[in-house]
């Protein structure tokens, strides 16, 4: 790497941010864990109780089902509007492109607080009563961007010539995305998908107002937030980080495979996913 | 061959573009024109009024509650960006295997739950918290510290919790450009410690640093989840009382009044950050990759 440009200071800062960030998340591993419900040192044993508890709860396994139906039914809904929709920006040169884009941004620079409650009023006015279709819909309006950034960054990078060479020898546009674009730019659209299922999966903000008489798991968290000190929500905490970083490392998984694909050769791109959507979003 | 190239693609887009005007546009301008209608339970009546407005700008609940959301937004986003930015300077240059793993634990971080960090805090602070009781294990103290929870402070701690790790990534992009020749020119040529940070390294983090400051300065301030869990009766932000409006009373003309100032404050916030972004030139700054 570029030598001596390395400060100890920044080192030492990089250090204490991470604990900064991971210290909490790890305490409520490590009482999840705990055999009572105090959330104190010594430890008084171990034990998969809460663990047990909530995996019985036949509130949470609804709630998980529901966000599983919510978040699956999100991740693939974007990721077909989504292709055609950076797809059909890439490739053409109208005039209604810029408007386009601009809409296709826009939902990233709203917080969720004001999405939620226009959604909420939008419905009313529409007539359509809250359900999981309701949650669904605002997730999708709200992942869209972030799954629309990367997209079209992936589309964009490729080589026109090859898809003009196909188009050149007789394939149809259909074919020609089946059979030069898709293989080039799958994991990478599929692993942008992880990251609106991810999004989708821990939305709370926005649900909030859009749920109705249904629960997600975030739902089910912030409810037994109301209530009491439950230390069953540590082991659901626990479970749901365990879930989103293996969905992140899928993800990564993906795209550093379609990148090295692409190139042929080991790129840090794959890591840069969810920076580079973060940046543009900023 | 050119024809089809031309315009024919973009119906491809046509679902998506419907899809948002429908559910985003239009609901947005519903909830515009809410704000300026007369409130009834849960719903809204025809005669147009600035009612709702004034009802804002009336009380003193509002002036305290936009207040705390100014105080709790401007020192989230000033920890996060000044926190971030030598993490970010330290991610640019950390050679391979170790900046791989900084970098999955922070994006790892940047998705873990909301509302599980929020519960996180909250059992580090409270009055049955970790802090509080191996501060009375050790003998310390011998009744649990109140002031650690329900005030502004341990809002914007779980702010800063939040959203730091998005402000490191968003920096780190930022300084992708930053050659390590660009910084050792500058020293070849005389620039001090300081000075390679002032004329080198900020022109081009300013931008990014500052939409940054912007994006948590503008979620923290209309956060209502963090503040109803952490923020106590001190620590209540304005976007709570959007909340309260939408589900606890039902007052929407109310609600969405109080939404729309919230977002013409945030419209302001941004144009002078443009404006003070174009006046510095610090807008334009590009280094060739």
């Amino acid at each position: 790497m570029s030598g001596g440009r390395r400060s100890p200071l920044a080192g030492t800062f990089t250090l204490v941010g991470l604990v900064f960030l991971w210290a909490p998340l790890a305490l409520m591993a490590l009482f999840s864990l705990h055999a009572t419900a105090s959330l104190s040192f010594p430890f008084e044993g171990f034990s998969t109780r809460w663990y047990a508890q909530v995996l019985d709860s036949p509130e949470v396994r609804s709630a998980a089902r529901n966000s599983l139906i919510v978040a699956s039914a999100t991740a693939v809904g974007t990721l077909v509007l989504g292709t055609l929709a950076a797809y059909g920006l890439t490739r053409s040169r109208s005039r209604l492109r810029g408007p386009l884009t601009l809409l296709f941004f826009l939902p990233i620079t709203l917080p969720g607080l004001f999405l939620g409650v226009a959604m909420l009023v939008g419905f009313r006015r529409a007539g359509l009563s809250l359900s999981l279709l309701t949650v669904t819909i605002a997730h999708l309006v709200y992942v869209f961007p972030f799954f629309f950034m990367v997209a079209r960054a992936a589309l964009a990078r490729l080589d026109p010539a090859l898809e003009e060479m196909a188009m050149d020898l007789g394939a149809d546009r259909f074919t020609t995305f089946r059979r030069v674009t898709l293989p080039q730019v799958w994991p990478v659209l599929v692993g942008a998908a992880c990251l609106a299922f991810a999004l989708s999966f821990d939305e709370f903000v926005i649900t909030f107002f859009v749920i109705g008489p249904d629960s997600t798991l975030p739902l089910y968290v912030w409810s037994s937030l109301r209530r009491t000190i439950d230390p069953s929500i540590n082991a659901i905490s626990t479970l749901l980080l365990l879930f989103t970083t293996l969905l992140f490392a899928i993800t990564v998984l993906l795209a550093s495979w379609g990148e090295r694909r692409r190139k042929g050769r080991t790129a840090e791109a794959p890591l840069g996913l969810v920076p580079a959507a973060v940046e543009r979003a900023g | 061959m050119t024809a089809r190239l031309r315009g024919g693609p973009l119906v491809l887009a046509t679902p998506a573009a419907a899809g948002l005007l429908l559910f985003f546009v239009a609901p947005l301008a519903a909830f515009g024109v809410y704000s300026f209608l007369t409130g009834a339970l849960y719903e809204v009546k025809p005669p147009f009024t600035l009612g709702n407005y004034e009802d804002v700008f009336a009380g003193n609940l509002n002036g305290k509650l936009a207040r705390n959301s100014l105080v709790v937004g401007l020192l989230s986003a000033t920890v996060c960006v000044a926190a971030a930015l030598p993490m970010a300077y330290w991610l640019r240059y950390a050679s391979g295997r170790r900046r791989t793993v900084a970098l999955f634990l922070i994006v790892a971080s940047f998705l873990a739950s909301y509302l599980v960090r929020i519960y996180a805090w909250r059992s580090i602070l409270g009055e049955n918290g970790v802090i509080n009781r191996a501060l009375e294990g050790v003998g310390v103290i011998s009744e649990p510290l109140g002031f650690l929870l329900y005030n502004r402070f341990a809002v914007t701690i779980a702010l800063v919790h939040i959203f730091l790790s998005y402000v490191v990534l968003v920096l780190y992009a930022a300084l992708a450009p930053l050659q390590a020749s660009y910084l050792e020119v500058a020293q070849d040529l005389g620039a001090g410690r300081l000075q390679r940070w002032r004329r080198v390294v900020l022109p081009l983090v300013a931008a990014p640093a500052l939409s940054a400051f912007l994006f948590v300065f503008v979620l923290s301030a209309s956060d209502y989840v963090t503040p109803q869990f952490l923020g106590g009766t001190n620590g209540a932000l304005l976007g709570l009382e959007v909340q309260v409006s939408f589900i606890g009373t039902g007052d929407y003309a109310y609600g969405a009044a109080i939404a729309f100032c919230m977002l013409a404050s945030f419209v302001v916030c941004y144009a002078l950050i443009a404006l003070g972004l174009r006046l510095t030139r610090l807008d334009k700054v590009r280094f060739a990759t």
